[in-house]
């Protein structure tokens, strides 16, 4: 055993090494990606011994590829963040049917804000569509066990188990105990066993559905799983609670910080909180009502804090009404917590505050003289969205389609036709993020691949436009190259911008089909996207270099002016899987204040001062885009009598 | 309970700053906590890092802190620090880099951003609301110009918050957090920034 540092993920990844994973499949998405890469890491350091590790093409190759692992009695492990849940959701609602024979656990990562999703969707909601059992940690260590005991339950039962983390559980890091090697545990002998069972089929889906139906209740009740819902009671004299705080996921972290800080305020100004009772519940589906039954007993009114949708009030009320129990339930559906967003200590101790505050009158007058200390900022500050990087190769996508778009424009105003207008479909990924100014070429997005079809249904409505759909490379394997043959067996007019920077960029440079990288360390031949596109007959494929503002201008005119399906290959790699060239930079004396480098293109290594550019050396790549655009061409290398600096 | 938050711009190198706090915590036998902002925000993006220090043995419970409670802030940037500035304890001790990085959107409008006018602005805002806090502008620039390596922020910006004494870590401890969760080749370029950071204050 050695201690170390770990964030939640990376803890997540040891815990289920250590129950013997010996297939762990996934696509990257935040906040789950740390999981696979930590599992691929021990791999490669030749501490986690006979697993198998993979970035599969998309969530449901994903789940896919760990349900066949399971049939045949190995443990495995599926990982992906909310929203790639859907996109396995077929592979999941029946695999449910089917049922797992090695322990099979989904590891899916919400994200409660959102901080990096398109949804605030929630996992236990969907847990309980797919009718799987959901565990739902408060802390990395709550988390840890629970990946752990989440392959025992998946074996007991043969059902698949959902272990579902939020961000701020995936990301913080605390000091773990964690084996120093682990191995897979071999799958049995007898391997694969032929059996009617794993072939899913309308009448033994019938039998299969009773099956789940009697099993559900069972998981509800078993101590393995309703371990991980905690009571606490905090006494008053002698008397015994008749409110209860009910608080799920990472909210019960923070419903014990902000109930620590009012009963220390309160014992300060000499005040004291009613006894309350307070519930950790971290099984939430199937929901343990037997034991939330007896714990509610003689309660009056419960509060309910959990994250994204109301999951346990609704529980709560369920069984409030099926077995005619007296309590009162108060949380997102009456107001009395917030209905969306991360919750936080302070959010729950003010919710906190007006809960007791009708307890008494004393308490009540209390909770209103309470002030919340927090220093304002009044003066103005300017705003820090996202951005792409300096150097980033998409930046000159955008603005040589943006730019062709103009040329053909004024090509076609000067024949008396009318101008040129266009509908840029966005995707998933780090070039969500040309949709800010000034670039603003992003006018849709909506999922993974989405651009690539909803450009064609554009196009069938508004023909006299042009339609343009970009996809980076690594959503183009994961879910673009069904909607590219739609375009080519339909017929659609739209023209494909595919931004190749060999990496999964926004997630953290994981590598994927393009790249022949793969995380057990061998190197196959690279998928080649023209080859692909050829394959699927889109019959104009360009390939350019982003940063050659000539001659990606002249790339994007010709396939916008093709009829039918065509395509430019933007390649380029990210500045972040490659080394930095040297800053160039802005001669302050010939430079003339105009700022169109700053509104054509705006790279973030761009300052205004007030009366000239400026460029930050600290974060220019030298990547070159800015040179052209600088209609006075005074940007250019330090040194070489252009950008030099005063 | 010690908490504080680093507060920066994404890529500044807010997540190796956490770490060399919490290992540094660690090695004193406290429980610690932290928590990162990891995913589109680090795309120059603002962006904090969390960290719970549990001093006296007592159990961290959640990993964000709360506004009002950061004996210490870090921040990497000027408006970083009025950003974060509704996170500082009343006594607390805030301590900014002194480089504007602006954000586009600031290079677009028609009102520049300057360093300068932002840390007037938080100046005043603690004389006025907060007048026990303490607060400490790091001239960074010459000190990365020496060790050749604007990554050395972290250090920097760590080495000058822990020289003020108020956080119960020194700077040998902090040293030896380098030393334990730094790339060994960066290790002395690091060690040479902190000493530097230490002479300047
Ligand atoms: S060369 Fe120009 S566009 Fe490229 S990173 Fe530097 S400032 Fe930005
Ligand atoms: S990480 Fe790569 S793809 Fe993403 S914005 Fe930066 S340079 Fe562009």
């Amino acid at each position: 055993m050695a201690q170390r540092l770990l964030m939640g993920n990376e803890a997540f990844a040891h815990g289920a090494l250590e129950a013997g994973v010996r297939v762990v499949a996934g696509y990257p998405g935040t906040p789950s990606s740390e999981l696979i890469e930590t599992v691929a890491k021990l791999h490669g350091e030749g501490s986690a011994h006979g697993v198998h590790v993979e970035w599969s093409t998309n969530e449901k190759a994903a789940l896919e590829v760990a349900a066949g692992a399971s049939m045949a009695g190995a443990r495995v492990l599926f990982t992906c963040k909310q929203v790639g849940l859907n996109v396995a959701s077929d592979a999941l609602l029946s695999l449910a049917y089917v049922g797992a024979r090695g322990g099979c656990v989904l590891f899916v990562a919400d994200d409660p804000g959102p901080i990096s999703s398109q949804t605030e969707q929630d996992t236990r909601r969907f847990a309980a569509f797919a009718k799987v059992p959901v565990l739902d940690p408060s802390t990395p260590e709550e988390g840890f066990a629970m990946m752990k005991e989440a392959f025992e339950l998946s074996e007991r039962y043969g059902t698949p188990v959902i272990v579902r983390p939020t961000t701020r559980i995936c990301h913080a890091s605390t000091f773990f105990d964690v084996a120093e090697e682990t191995h897979a545990r071999p799958a049995p002998a007898e391997g694969f066993e032929k059996d009617p069972r794993w072939v899913i089929f309308p009448k033994r889906s019938f039998e299969a559905h009773g099956e789940i139906n009697e099993r559900l209740p069972r998981i509800a009740s078993d101590p393995t799983f309703t371990r991980f819902t905690v009571v606490e009671e905090v006494p008053g004299e002698g008397e015994r609670p008749t409110v209860a705080i009910v608080a799920c996921g990472v909210s019960a972290a923070y419903g014990r910080e902000a109930l620590a800080a009012l009963q220390r305020r309160a014992a300060e100004e000499g005040m004291e909180l009613p006894p309350y009772r307070f519930i950790a519940v971290g099984s939430p589906y199937p929901f343990p009502a037997d034991l939330m039954e007896q714990e509610l007993e003689g309660i009056e009114r419960v509060i309910v804090f959990e994250e994204l949708d109301p999951v346990v009030e609704e529980e709560l009320l369920k069984l409030a009404g099926a077995r005619h129990l007296p309590y009162a339930v108060l949380g997102k559906l009456t107001g009395d917590a917030p209905d969306r967003g991360e919750n936080a200590s302070d959010v729950i101790r003010e919710c906190l505050l007006r809960f007791f505050a009708t307890e008494s009158p004393d308490l009540a007058s209390w909770a209103a003289a309470l002030q919340p200390e927090t220093l304002r900022f009044e003066g103005p500050l300017p705003v820090r969205p996202p951005v792409l990087c300096a150097g980033c190769p998409h930046r000159g996508s955008f603005y040589a389609v943006k730019r062709a778009l103009k040329e053909l424009s004024k090509q076609a105003e000067r024949a008396g036709e009318p101008a040129v207008q266009a509908v840029l479909c966005g995707d998933i990924g780090c070039y969500t993020l040309g949709n800010a100014a000034p670039l603003d070429a992003v006018d849709t997005c909506l999922c993974m691949g989405a651009g690539i079809t909803m450009a064609q249904g554009l196009a069938v409505v508004e023909p006299q436009k042009k339609h343009v759909a970009f996809v980076g490379d690594s959503t183009f394997f994961a879910s673009a190259l069904t909607g590219i043959a739609n375009a080519v067996y339909n017929g659609h007019d739209v023209t494909f911008a595919i931004l190749d920077n060999a990496t999964t960029a926004m997630t953290g440079s994981q590598p994927h089909p393009g790249t022949g990288l793969t995380l057990m360390g061998e190197r196959r031949a690279p998928i080649v996207i023209e080859g692909v596109l050829e394959a699927l007959g889109v019959e104009r494929i360009r390939i350019v270099d982003p940063l050659d503002t000539d001659a990606s201008i002249e790339a994007a005119r010709d396939c916008l002016a093709f009829a039918g399906p065509a395509a430019i290959i933007f390649r380029s790699p990210c500045i972040q899987i490659v080394a930095p060239e040297e800053p160039l930079s802005i001669d302050p004396v010939t430079c003339t204040g105009c700022k169109r480098c700053i509104t054509q293109i705006g790279c973030p290594a761009i300052g205004f001062d007030g009366t000239v550019a400026f460029i930050d050396a600290s974060l220019c790549v030298g990547c070159g885009l800015c040179v052209p655009v600088c209609p006075f061409g005074v940007i250019g290398a330090v040194g070489d009598g252009k950008g030099e600096s005063a | 309970m010690i908490d504080i938050l680093l507060a920066g711009v994404g890529g500044q190198g807010t997540v190796l700053a956490a770490k060399l706090l919490a290992s540094a915590a660690a090695s004193k036998g406290w429980k610690v906590r932290t928590a990162e902002t990891i995913g589109m925000a680090q795309r120059g993006g603002s962006v904090t890092s969390h960290v719970r220090m549990g001093c006296q043995g007592e159990a961290v419970f959640a990993p964000l802190l709360t506004p009002g409670t950061a004996d210490l802030i870090v921040a990497f940037e000027p408006a970083e620090a009025a950003r974060a500035l509704p996170y500082l304890a009343p006594d607390g001790l805030l301590v900014t880099a002194s480089s504007a990085l602006q954000p586009v959107t600031a290079a677009l409008s028609a009102q520049p951003y300057t360093a300068i006018a932002v840390l007037d602005d938080v100046r005043a805002a603690l004389a006025s609301q907060a007048p026990e806090a303490a607060f400490l502008v790091v001239e960074e620039a010459p000190i990365l110009e020496k060790v050749g390596a604007s990554r050395a922020l972290n250090v920097v910006l760590l080495a000058s918050a822990l020289a003020q004494g108020r956080v119960p870590i020194s700077i040998e401890e902090l040293k030896e957090a380098v030393s334990a969760c730094v790339k060994p080749r960066f290790v002395a370029m690091n060690l040479e920034a902190i000493d530097l950071a230490c002479v300047s204050e």
